[in-house]
């Protein structure tokens, strides 16, 4: 063997050594289990909300080896001894604050209480995929700017809306219950497919570490079209859906009232002093 | 030399000169662009030498994407609403066939071998046709809702997008396995490989930013954001010299010019209203722009990155490609 030929031998083996270490390291990442709690009613839409998000969130799991285990508690009094990801909550906003001490530093997100007394509270591990009162009101308002004199509620989802992949996320949802999805069910699935995704990019070391990316890192469009995140309040940033007699009729923040990328027009944006 | 002969020398060489002159000219020009008018059911042709549209065929309902086979004697249509590709004879400007393409086919891309790579957005799956046929090869399970597709030059790597997973699934040819998954930002919509096969680059649209991938690892190399919180990126392309990569902006209104080693911005060129679909000529000279809002193509002056034409054309343009 000549050297020249050696020299391109010892090449091929450290390329090859170099390609497997990298493969490896990239294929290879320790396979994890995530456990996420839900407390609520398992005959509610929070709950099928919450299976919805699980299903999609171990579709991306399985692309890189990891699992999401859905524990269920009926109340606070149920809370599971074991360290998990995040708790879901489908509870009246005492139960809430009743979570968030038992399990303080891990992240309780709540998917259907609209009390603006709770993102006033402004609890460190407290946060509120579902809008508040206050939310609502302002979407409202937004809209009698723009057209003066039509009644319009205001909505986080709605069965209807199909922009952003919106109909892909109601007929996925239609097609696993049968019902049309609602707020408390878009909260529920919205709070679980935030907290797998983070848990993927190896952001759940443990509760605390997610419960600092949730309110960090967050970057989730929630099928709605933007980027949302947390306030300091808790609440999570997000467009809202303007209803008139069941049919759609609009978005909030309202076009032509508001710059649209403005999400801290709807609510209380910051902590009361 | 007489005079004679010296003035039939200089008309012949002047003449070849002029016939030369008129290849040059028509050879810069000789693009032809198709356009996917999603609100029109139609596809509007635009000469590239007279910036006009020329022609405006009819297809199913709502054509989406589009492009060409390797020898350019068909033109291959999505129309979402019919679950079907059209294919366009580019010589007689009409469908003259359509096979099944499974629910709601958007984005797809053309290997070398002929065969079309689709995404199937309601499916969580990719599907492999022999648009000749019209056979199904082969069906690859991906994340949710995979929209972008594509293939790398050699034809040994595809990218698929999942926009609800938050990945790029790159699947090997001929096995049809997936070899990696990469998490990426959030809503990833469409990918470009470079032309040794090695990177790829990709577009996230809620995160605003183009990620740079090794293909054979999986690594993530680079990120560049747009800097602007309405640019809400699709489709991408490098030149081929590989110096810029343009990057259609969406809601920005503006297609970005990256330095695609160091993913910063090189410039920010105004088009019309949300831009998503690109095409540029074999040579780099001209890119087309869907200015979807607009009902309108851009045509940009790539040594120059100035717009140079806009173009009217159907209700909502989508996909763009060229036949050369």
């Amino acid at each position: 063997m000549t050297p020249n030929a050696v020299f391109t031998d010892l090449l091929t083996l450290i390329k090859y050594a170099l390609f497997t270490a990298l493969f490896t390291s990239a294929t290879n990442a320790i396979a994890e289990t995530f456990v996420i709690v839900f407390v609520g009613d398992t005959d509610s839409a929070g709950y099928r909300g919450a299976k919805q998000g699980f299903k999609e969130a171990n579709a991306q799991g399985r692309f890189l080896g990891h699992t999401f285990d859905l524990i269920h508690a009926v109340a606070p009094r149920d809370l599971p001894e074991q360290d998990v990801v995040a708790i879901v909550a489908d509870q009246t906003p005492l139960r809430l604050l009743q979570i968030t001490e038992r399990a303080a530093g891990t992240a309780v997100l709540n998917v259907s209480a609209e009390d603006d007394e709770l993102r006033e509270e402004c609890r460190e591990n407290l946060l509120h995929t579902i809008p508040s009162r206050a939310m609502r009101d302002d979407a409202i308002q937004q809209w009698l700017r723009k057209v003066p004199g039509s009644p319009a509620s205001a909505q986080a989802w709605h069965k209807d809306f199909k922009k952003y992949a919106a109909a892909q996320l109601n007929k996925r949802y239609t097609e696993s219950f049968s019902e049309p999805m609602n707020d408390v069910a878009w909260a529920a699935w919205a709070a679980v497919k935030m907290v797998s995704d983070l848990a993927v990019r190896g952001d759940a070391s443990e509760p605390s570490a997610m419960l600092d990316s949730l309110k960090e890192n967050l970057e989730f469009d929630g099928q709605k079209g933007a980027a949302m995140s947390f306030r300091p309040t808790g609440q999570l940033r997000q467009p809202m859906l303007l209803v008139n007699d069941g049919k759609l009729v609009g978005e909030a923040p309202v076009r032509g009232v508001v710059a649209i990328t403005n999400l801290d027009s709807l609510g209380m944006a910051e902590c009361p002093k | 030399m007489t005079n004679i002969q010296w003035r039939k020398t200089m008309g012949a060489l002047i003449h070849s000169g002029l016939i030369t002159l008129i290849l040059a000219v028509s050879t810069a020009n000789a693009a032809t662009i198709y356009v996917t008018n999603e609100k029109d059911n139609t596809v509007s042709v635009i000469d590239g030498a007279t910036n006009t549209v020329i022609n405006t065929i009819s297809v199913g309902k709502r054509p989406r994407g589009i492009g060409v086979s390797p020898d350019g004697s068909e033109i291959y249509v999505a129309v979402s609403l019919d679950n079907r590709i059209d294919v366009i004879d580019p010589a007689k400007a009409e469908v003259v066939r359509h096979f099944e393409s499974g629910d709601d086919p958007e984005a797809f891309d053309i290997h070398p071998n002929g065969n079309i790579y689709i995404s199937n957005e309601e499916d969580a799956k990719a599907s492999v046709f022999n648009p000749k046929t019209g056979e199904l090869v082969a069906e690859i399970e991906v994340g949710i809702e995979p929209e972008g597709v594509a293939i790398s030059p050699d034809g040994k790597h595809v990218i698929v997008t999942s926009e609800s997973t938050n990945m790029l699934h790159i699947i090997t040819v001929p096995e049809h396995a997936i070899s990696q998954n990469i998490l990426v930002g959030h809503r990833p919509r469409s990918a470009t490989f470079s032309k040794d096969n090695k990177t790829a680059y990709a577009t996230s649209e809620i995160s605003g930013e183009v990620k740079k991938v090794d293909v054979i690892s999986g690594t993530i190399i680079g990120t560049g954001s747009l800097g602007n919180d309405k640019a809400k990126p699709k489709d991408l392309l490098l030149t081929p010299d590989e110096s810029k990569l343009y990057v259609a902006g969406g809601r920005a209104n503006t297609i970005y010019v990256l330095d695609p080693a160091s993913l910063e911005m090189l410039k920010a060129i105004p088009v019309g209203k949300r831009v998503w679909g690109l095409a540029m000529t074999e040579a780099g000279d001209r890119l087309y722009t869907t200015d979807g809002v607009s009902n309108q193509v851009s045509v940009i002056d790539t040594a120059t990155d100035t717009v140079v034409a806009t173009i009217p054309t159907g209700n909502f343009p989508w996909g763009v490609t060229i036949v050369e």
